[in-house]
């Protein structure tokens, strides 16, 4: 089965195409990030603006590149959400075009399936799996009894990890985005600014906001008593201390469900303290971290997972397929 | 454009979806109906319905029609993002019209025609017609701005707010505009985003 599929839900542009969920044909990725440094964030407007521009270039690219044809495909796959609304219209009303054009049948697919599928483009899924999903919005710990079967563990009950991540650098003056700057940093540094233990409620959940708030704090008190902060030292303090509190949660969930598989999925799974620390604490379970250029958003993720939730619903949309800027991973 | 040509024409700028087949200047079907701003959802239906209806399958197609804005920055992206894609896809031509020229050609009589689209706190999306008998002419390129003002400068115009397009007016009127570079093709915005704005004006 040939798949082709959109992603367009934050700032990048991405076609794909893939071969049975797992050989993947092209992976082309237009990103719109130099456009969002100068204002410190992705802003929606413009980002809708630059798929528009993008989209059918990027459509053209990867055909070529995979060298098929339209009648060669045999499914359409979007990301139907979660994201920002403007960007997902663009990449949704496109697929539904080229699909209605072609008369391909199409599917919306889960932004988050598409992360957690990166996995499976290197390595077999093995179940149970308990998949740690990191990203600027998502902080969730996931079990997978099989393919396309999600349970919510936990989640985040604040911050998301890669928006502390970005608030953390931004108070350090180190600029946009903050995850691979601070993970780059880090490793010159020392962790000698003590941080706090995370506590949460739930032994699968997370919270970001008090080791934020306390590294914001220590930084603006430091200033104020003209002391110099050292950005490396603070960068390896925090994210140690950010990292631990993954290790610590997913160790839970594995522990407790006997899950045979651990992976790392969404754009902090590219951070080089995170996946060392997982494989260097997971011994006993089959540890994946999916390759770097499938952590960031791409398409080939999004039809991997399409794939294995065709695989399993035998299911389709139809024209009316819409957005949604939350949509509930099921 | 050969006069025997089938047209498929989209406009998602306003509020109202249109959508409409055409073969020559005659219209075979046609929707023009009040959206809840879900044109994502309704316009990819609404052509396939009239596909349907009419007999007709893309591949017939021989040009492609679109609004290009200005209007909601949401809503007309949608319609030219699927023009686009058809476009591209089929190797057809596509054609890209004002939308504040689609309201203009909807006008019932002869004589200066302001089409006119709210824009919220007291400003407009809005231009300057003509029309005498089977010709519509811009006589005052569109902008985004206060109404008022406009309005006063031209007390003879009717403003215009909605109106369902002819195409066959603006056919005869020259005012359909070959896209070279389907690509390269976006919605007429009229304005930078805020964020822009704010950064220009060094805030
Ligand atoms: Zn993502």
């Amino acid at each position: 089965m040939i798949v082709l599929s959109v992603e367009s839900s934050c700032d990048e542009t991405s076609v794909a195409v893939a071969r049975d969920g797992k050989e993947i044909l092209s992976n082309v990725v237009l990103s719109q990030i130099s456009l969002h440094q100068a204002f410190g964030g992705v802003v929606p407007e413009i980002a809708s603006r630059e798929h528009v521009k993008g989209v059918t270039v990027v459509f053209e690219q990867a055909i070529q590149e995979a060298g098929i044809k339209p009648q060669d495909i045999d499914l359409v796959a979007v990301t139907q959400g979660p994201g920002l609304i403007g960007s997902l219209l663009v990449g949704i009303n496109a697929a539904k075009a080229f699909a209605f054009a072609h008369g391909i049948p199409i599917t919306g697919v889960h932004h988050i399936a598409g992360h957690i599928y990166a996995n499976q483009i290197e390595d077999d899924m093995l179940f149970p799996l308990v998949a740690l999903v990191v990203s600027g919005g998502h902080t969730e710990l996931i079990l997978m009894r099989d393919h396309y079967r999600f349970e919510k563990l936990g989640e985040t009950q604040d911050d998301a990890v890669g928006e502390a991540y970005d608030k953390v650098a931004r108070v350090l003056g180190l600029g946009y985005p903050g995850g691979p700057i601070i993970d780059k940093l880090a490793v010159e540094g020392t962790t000698r600014y003590p941080m706090p233990h995370i506590k949460t409620a739930g032994k699968y959940d997370f919270s970001y906001s008090g080791l934020k708030s306390h590294v914001i704090n220590t930084v603006n008190t430091m200033k104020m008593k003209k002391e110099t902060v050292d950005p490396k030292d603070m960068a390896a303090s925090f994210q140690e201390a950010a990292v631990r509190h993954l290790i610590e949660q997913s160790k839970n969930a594995i522990e407790d469900h006997q899950a045979k598989m651990f992976i790392i999925a969404g754009g902090v799974a590219a951070n080089k303290a995170l996946r060392k620390a997982v494989f260097d604490t997971f011994k006993a379970v089959k540890v994946s971290v999916p390759p770097f250029k499938y952590c960031t958003d791409n398409a080939a993720m999004m039809a991997i997972a399409a794939h294995y939730q065709y695989q399993t619903k035998q299911r389709t949309d139809d024209m009316a397929l819409n957005g949604a800027s939350r949509l509930i991973l099921s | 454009m050969k006069a025997s040509s089938k047209r498929l024409i989209i406009d998602t700028a306003t509020a109202w979806l249109y959508v409409g087949l055409f073969d020559g200047d005659t219209c075979i079907l046609e929707h023009y109906e009040k959206g809840q701003n879900n044109h994502s959802v309704t316009l990819m239906p609404t052509i396939e319905r009239l596909f349907k209806e009419a007999g007709w399958t893309i591949d017939a197609i021989d040009a492609f029609v679109v609004g290009i804005g200005p209007g909601s920055y949401t809503g007309v992206r949608i319609g030219v993002v699927v023009a686009k894609m058809f476009a591209w896809t089929t190797g057809k031509p596509l054609f890209k019209v004002s939308s504040l020229a689609l309201i203009a050609s909807g006008t019932s009589r002869d004589g200066l025609v302001m089409p006119v689209m709210d824009a919220r706190r007291g400003n407009a999306f809005m231009a300057l017609y003509e029309k005498r008998g089977n010709r519509l002419s811009l006589v005052q390129e569109e902008r985004h701005g206060a109404l008022a003002p406009f309005k006063d400068e031209h007390p003879d115009a009717s403003p215009l707010e909605q109106a369902k397009p002819d195409l066959g007016l603006l056919l005869d009127s020259g005012l359909l505009v070959a896209v070279d570079s389907i690509h390269h093709l976006a919605p007429v915005y009229l304005r930078k985003t805020e964020a822009e704005r704010n950064l220009d004006d060094g805030r």
